[in-house]
């Protein structure tokens, strides 16, 4: 899921201070579990801005903030709310702020959040960054562990020389993620595989911006 | 003699390191070349190393070429990406660079630009297999070149890292990658080094050991708690310790006099790559004392 994290409050309030009504639009996917965008955060919203002098005209979580169709329909109920709003403050992801920006060209739209990346939920609200989206999956040849995410330096063929017992040189709170991949490669009985592969550099061209994709052409 | 054509003669060599200054007074940097120059078969150039922004290492090494010193470009991947690697590269050639030592390079974080956008775009062994490319006329994109490049190419290797396993796999794909010689981090177990050097020696690679000088107690506790793959045993840190303050450098000197005696006579290695860090001027003290000058 993506992981957001709150933008600071007050910042916040101070870039939106030429604005008097609101609308909060939420999302019940990603930004409900990381605890930045579902009821009780759009809640709280509600209550710092009439706080601040602020009217809210109506807030809504969305099923899921990034599918611009189903939110545009979703949000047909708010028809009034929506209009009496001079500004709508979407309290998701990058994604989620970029459909209302769609939905509605003639309102502002702020975010609430900051988008971080890609992550694992391992415990409630406890997110971990595993994939990094690249294009080019590489997840096959390194025992299921990306390198590219979990190595500081994303690099391709084994520990570098910052190894510290078996941590990173960066930080001894991270595990080296080439320790990590021998460990599990040789849990998988592939050492030597460990040992012969040599990956060429990434095609980053896979991963240049802005990335599209029509599944349907697929389908063909 | 190059440095190529002495270590690949079999001969015992011996380099040392010059960091180029932040800033463009080349003052000390000069100095320390022309007290080396004659005494070590090559000097390298670190590559604005612990990610400190500095001088680049192709100027350094110019103005070794310049000042008649055979230099090692340190190329690191923090910095550039393929096509600013592999332009550097040519550069340095026809600038009359014609060794290079292939790092990943020491991340952004180590380093006094910590909001800077760290490459790796390749990392050392992609390095390696890249300048193998360019010595047979050919980049990384499979294009043909005009005029080839003949870099003597090695890498570096952490003998003392644990886990060790993974290591020696990267090792091995670095010779895999083509890398001719290694310089090792720094050692002071001789006796675990010669464990290392066993499967070393299955290669077809020169090996020079690496050597920091200590110079006090407090030194050696700050490698040992501060950098990935150093361990001073405890018997030296007593030695400096027993020496007292006002003898500790020169016991350290006296320590790496010793190793590098060790390691001649006994044939373990093809050479040291001595890392004064600072302190230059002691590297021919050193030689003389280990029976080198």
């Amino acid at each position: 899921m993506i992981i957001t994290e709150k933008k600071d409050r007050a910042k916040l309030l101070e870039t939106v201070k030429d604005y008097k009504s609101f609308f909060l639009l939420g999302c019940s996917e990603c930004a409900t579990l990381c605890g930045t965008g579902g009821e009780p955060e759009l809640k709280e919203m509600k209550e710092l801005l009439e706080a601040n002098g602020k009217t809210v005209t109506g807030t809504f979580v969305a099923k899921t903030g990034c599918q611009v169709l189903g939110t545009k329909v979703e949000l047909k109920g708010h028809k009034e709310a929506l209009e009496a709003t001079d500004c709508i403050i979407v309290m998701s992801c990058g994604a989620g702020t970029q459909s209302a920006v769609e939905i509605f060209p003639q309102i502002a739209v702020y975010p609430a959040n900051n988008s971080a990346f890609l992550g694992n939920m391992t415990r409630l609200q406890m997110f971990d960054e595993r994939c990094s989206l690249c294009g080019d999956c590489i997840l096959d040849q390194t025992g299921g562990i990306c390198p590219v995410t979990a190595c500081p330096k994303g690099i391709l063929n084994g520990p570098c020389g910052g190894t510290n017992d078996g941590n990173c040189e960066i930080s001894p709170d991270i595990k080296c993620a080439w320790v990590r991949i021998y460990e599990r490669m040789g849990k998988l009985g592939k050492t030597v595989e460990f040992k012969e592969m040599v990956l060429e550099p990434k095609r980053w061209s896979a991963s240049i911006k802005p990335r599209r994709v029509n599944a349907r052409e697929e389908k063909k | 003699m190059s440095f190529r054509e002495t270590l690949e003669s079999g001969k015992f060599v011996v380099t040392a390191e010059v960091g180029p200054p932040k800033g463009t007074d080349i003052k000390q940097m000069t100095h320390d070349m022309e007290l080396l120059k004659g005494k070590v078969d090559a000097l390298n150039v670190t590559d604005n190393q612990s990610a400190v922004m500095r001088i680049c290492s192709i100027a350094g090494c110019k103005l070794l070429v310049e000042h008649g010193i055979e230099p090692i470009l340190q190329m690191t991947c923090r910095d550039r990406n393929r096509i600013g690697l592999q332009s550097d590269l040519l550069g340095a050639y026809v600038l009359g660079i014609k060794n290079v030592l292939c790092m990943t390079g020491d991340h952004v974080l180590a380093g006094d630009h910590k909001d800077a956008k760290p490459v790796y775009d390749l990392e050392s062994v992609q390095l390696l297999k890249t300048v193998d490319g360019l010595n047979h006329g050919r980049d990384l994109a499979g294009n043909e070149m005009q005029g080839a490049t003949d870099f003597y190419f090695g890498a570096v290797v952490t003998p003392e890292a644990n886990p060790l396993e993974p290591q020696l796999a990267k090792f091995h794909k670095k010779i895999k990658a083509g890398a001719k010689f290694f310089q090792t981090q720094a050692i002071y177990d001789i006796e675990k080094f010669k464990g290392f050097m066993q499967v070393a020696r299955e290669y077809p690679v020169k090996v020079l050991a690496g050597l920091v000088i200590l110079k006090s107690v407090g030194m050696a506790n700050f490698l040992n708690k501060n950098v990935p793959g150093i361990r001073v045993p405890q018997e030296f840190i007593d030695e400096l310790k027993a020496a007292g303050k006002e003898k500790a450098l020169e016991t350290g000197m006296d320590i790496a006099a010793r190793h590098i005696r060790q390691l001649k006579e006994e044939n373990i290695c093809d050479g040291v790559h001595i890392m004064a860090i600072g302190m230059e001027d002691k590297v021919p003290v050193i030689m003389q004392k280990a029976g080198l000058l």
